[in-house]
């Protein structure tokens, strides 16, 4: 069942195109790997997406609804969640506290619960000292904190955007580990932005290429990393 | 110091404070009116700060709210009671259409246009005369609420503050922590995770300036009389804004403290300095927002507490 | 990659026309209000524009530190309160005229913004916003609050012959002298945009408007730049501290409306924009003197420049931008 489609969705902003006509699709239960060179548009169209931006052209739809001008924090409540690159936790909240704030928010919960769900998830995870500041975490930490304050929103799409960015192997095999099995158990719709290969590799069941805020390619990792298109626009690198 | 102590030692400040009359003559007992009023602005200041929006316009809804319950009084035949509520609902619809068109846009313009307030707001009233009696202000005929009993006036003025506390309690303990905390961080964020900010923004406002409304009210009804320099005076902006800031921001004992602090400064300092004591406040917030901008409440911290939340 | 730019660049020419359309439109305009003011209230008109001129001129150093140094001064108007008690204090105990005193207390003022800047703002330029306004805040109470202890709060005031020249034309009568406001708002005007597009350091110091980082990394001092910025803004407040002392009557307060339409100016005409505070200042210099015109509204003329920037944020927050 498609839970997410953008139609010519497109953004400009004054003189420069960040995403140029974009139509796509998204399955639930697929993890959808999203590539491209930096500079493609990857962050804004997960911003369009999520709300935080709002398109110059083209529609959104989520479950068949029409949420192209939904205020972001309505989109976060209908089930759409995404993580950050720059990750900026909230730094007067606790670890746990900074989890909770979907599940109160997004979702509703009362304090008590919010807090029962979160260590849940936190669980899930694997974070422990669930009452540290956010400014004693290390960087693996804060990356598992950031996965799971989005799935607080107990979302049905998620995007995770460079997520493995800065991780040691070890690390990054651990948190795919995670993401399947979450996304598998909570059946949930995936996009997941990265820069390194073999994550994409291994996680993702379809890939789509972006070049100047353009879709020039989808299909399995093996296509498109053999598409022609795709490795010039990496200038020969990127296709692991 | 834990918990079930520190319950013991709060309860035994209520009992004092309530029982305070008893023993006390009428001059320390106007100086702790003045004191609680302050206290209850402080607070009510620091409730709007933990989301991170800065008000310079305290004087403007105290203002705002005094002319309220006395015009409530003498124009409408209300009853002194009910003129301090009054004034805390109209202050908070005054607060509620400001802060639908204002808030939309944040940080520098709110806090920009809050200072404006207070000018705005006297200008009206001086303007207006016919109604409210412009720049001579507005006298209660049937004299000061209570008959002047300065025992009554100082529980007025507690359960005032009472409710500033009550409120600012609300605040810390509920979801509404959560909402001014996470938009204060990172509003980005705080919008991915379903926070309706605009909402909430909205929510602090109209609540602080209820109460700042309200305060206005016990004011003018403890002195009954009320004239556009003394009740729009920046006075009311500026002291519980130090206070806060002294005191320990996004806290509600922070302002307490503060209040109190600076609240017998302040009553020393205008016996020796006539003219210009205010450039102490001034002073204090400069070095407080440059040195210590948590305030003095972390000293009482240990020492690993102080690194908790790096913005001021 | 290449073929990738040219796909994102719009058509500049479309977005130019729209602009020129829009300027065409505003002059056409205020050439009518103009010619309807000359034949019913000239007094509006040209008090108004008179005024106009103090506004830009005090409005104009705000726009150039909210420009580059990107903090609200809301002790703004307090630093051309002090020059201008500076300059009363000088003259009186000299015996000058505050036009000889000018230039002196310019440079004076501006050494001291300089000074204020690197004690204070300084330190707080990395931390949060909100630290900055209360502590340009705090310097503005204790400016006013200092003037207010040495001085008490008694207005003081020059009489100077010049200042009260006035032109006869028909049976109008009208100062003239406050037309030097209009002169200093052009100067300005024109001067900083020079110095800004054509000298070193403006250039320099537009760059780290723009992009600090950016101008860091490319050798710039951006700390240096900051203050010698804030210190030339002061500067500019500080010469129209010394010239207002010619014409009006100062006390402790003197200085905080003008903080305050200097923010309104500033936010109308858009950040960055400085001859834009031009046009904004006429905007509130005639609205102002045309309610003052008639008896009924004259006492709302003060609330004008808050009009004003309600206005402003309305139809920013209804087009859907952020500050």
């Amino acid at each position: 069942m498609t839970k997410l489609r953008t139609t010519n969705l497109t953004k400009r902003f004054m003189g420069l195109v960040a995403v140029n006509n974009m139509s796509f699709s998204m399955d639930e239960g697929e993890i959808l790997g999203i590539i491209g060179p930096n500079g493609a548009g990857k962050t804004t169209f997960i911003n369009l997406i999520s709300g935080i931006i709002m398109p110059t052209e083209g529609r959104i739809e989520y479950k068949g609804q029409d949420i192209t001008w939904m205020p972001a924090h309505e989109r976060a409540r209908i089930g759409i969640a995404r993580t950050y690159q720059l990750i900026h936790p909230l730094e007067n909240l606790t670890l746990i506290e900074n989890v909770m704030v979907g599940s109160i928010f997004a979702r509703g919960h009362s304090l008590k619960e919010a807090r029962r769900r979160a260590e849940n998830l936190c669980g899930e995870l694997g974070l422990t000292g669930l009452e540290r500041d956010t400014n004693r975490l290390t960087i693996l930490e804060i990356k598992k904190m950031e996965i799971a304050r989005a799935l607080a929103n107990e979302p049905e799409v998620l995007f995770l955007d460079e997520v493995m960015a800065g991780l040691n192997s070890d690390e990054t095999k651990e948190l795919i580990a995670i993401v399947q099995k979450i996304a598998m158990e909570k059946n949930l719709a995936v996009g997941v932005v990265e820069h390194v290969m073999g994550v994409i590799r291994e996680l993702t069941h379809r890939v789509i290429v972006l070049e100047a805020g353009e879709l020039i390619a989808e299909g399995k990792y093996e296509e498109v990393s053999r598409n022609p298109r795709v490795i010039e626009a990496y200038l020969g690198g990127g296709a692991a | 110091m834990n918990r079930t102590l520190m319950r013991m030692f709060l309860i035994l400040i209520a009992v004092v404070a309530v029982a305070l009359p008893a023993f006390a003559g009428d001059y320390p007992l106007q100086v702790a009116r003045n004191i609680m009023l302050y206290m209850a602005l402080a607070i009510s200041w620091d409730m709007l700060l933990r989301s991170g929006q800065i008000s310079f316009g305290i004087a403007g809804l105290f203002g705002i709210g005094a002319y309220a319950a006395i015009l409530g009084v003498v124009r409408a035949g209300m009853p002194a009671w009910l003129s301090i509520p009054f004034a805390g609902v109209f202050a908070a619809l005054v607060a509620f259409l400001i802060g639908f068109f204002i808030l939309r846009l944040r940080a520098m313009y709110f806090s920009i246009v809050t200072l404006a307030l207070g000018e705005i707001f006297r200008i009206i009233v001086h303007n207006l005369h016919d109604f409210t009696g412009g720049p001579e202000g507005v006298v209660m005929q049937q004299g000061v609420m209570f008959g002047g009993n300065a025992d009554k006036l100082y529980w007025l003025v507690l359960a005032g503050l009472s409710v500033a506390i009550g409120a600012s309690y609300w605040f810390e303990k509920s979801r509404i922590h959560f909402a001014l905390t996470a938009i204060r961080n990172n509003e980005i964020s705080a919008k991915s995770s379903g926070v309706d900010i605009f909402r909430w923004l909205l929510l602090a406002f109209v609540v602080t300036s209820a109460i700042q409304g309200m305060l206005g009210g016990i004011f003018v009804m403890s002195y009954g009389f009320a004239a556009p320099d003394v009740v729009f005076s920046a006075d009311f902006t500026l002291l519980p804004l130090a206070m806060a800031l002294l005191g320990g921001i996004y806290s509600t004992r922070g302002p307490i403290f503060g209040a109190i602090l600076l609240g017998l400064v302040a009553e020393w300092l205008k016996l020796k300095i006539p003219y210009g004591h205010l450039v102490v406040y001034g002073i204090m917030i400069i070095i407080v927002i440059l040195f210590m901008p948590q305030g003095l409440k972390n000293l009482f911290k240990p020492a690993a507490k102080r690194t908790e939340g790096r913005s001021a | 990659m290449r073929s990738s730019l040219r796909r994102h660049t719009l058509n500049i020419q479309a977005v130019k026309m729209t602009i020129k359309q829009r300027k065409a439109f505003i002059l056409v305009g205020g050439i009518a209000i103009a010619v309807v003011l000359v034949l019913w209230k000239p007094t509006v008109l040209i008090y108004g524009l008179q005024a106009a001129g103090l506004y830009a001129a005090v409005a104009i150093p705000m726009g150039l530190v909210l420009g580059i140094v990107h903090i609200v001064n809301l002790s703004h108007g307090e630093f051309m309160m002090l020059a201008s008690y500076a300059t009363y204090t000088v003259c009186r105990a000299l015996g000058v005229d505050p036009l000889v005193a000018l230039i002196p207390t310019a440079l004076v003022t501006a050494l001291f913004g300089w000074v204020v800047f690197q004690l204070t703002i300084k330190r707080a330029l990395k931390a949060p916003e909100l630290n900055q306004l209360i502590l340009t805040f705090g310097l503005a109470i204790a400016f006013s609050q200092i003037i207010n202890l040495i001085f008490t709060s008694q207005t003081y005031k020059l009489s100077l012959e010049y200042s009260s020249m006035s032109l006869d034309i028909g049976d109008l009568s009208f100062g003239v002298w406050s037309f030097v406001f209009v002169a200093v708002a052009v100067i300005y005007a024109v001067g900083l945009q020079i110095f800004l597009t054509k000298t070193r350091t403006g250039k320099a110091a537009l760059a780290v408007g723009q992009n600090p980082k950016g101008a860091a990394i490319v050798g710039i001092d951006v700390y240096r730049t900051y203050g010698l910025v804030f210190g030339l803004s002061i500067g500019l407040v500080g010469a129209m501290g010394a010239l207002f002392l010619t014409k009006s009557a100062i006390f402790p307060g003197v200085g905080s409306p003008f903080t305050m339409k200097s923010f309104s100016l500033v936010a109308m005409a858009g950040i960055g924009n400085i001859p834009g505070i031009l046009g904004a200042s006429v905007l509130l210099g005639l609205a102002e003197n045309f309610l003052r015109s008639f008896r009924g509204t004259r006492d709302w003329a003060e609330i004008v420049y808050f009009v004003l920037i309600i206005a402003v944020i309305l139809s920013r927050s209804l087009k859907g931008e952020k500050s």
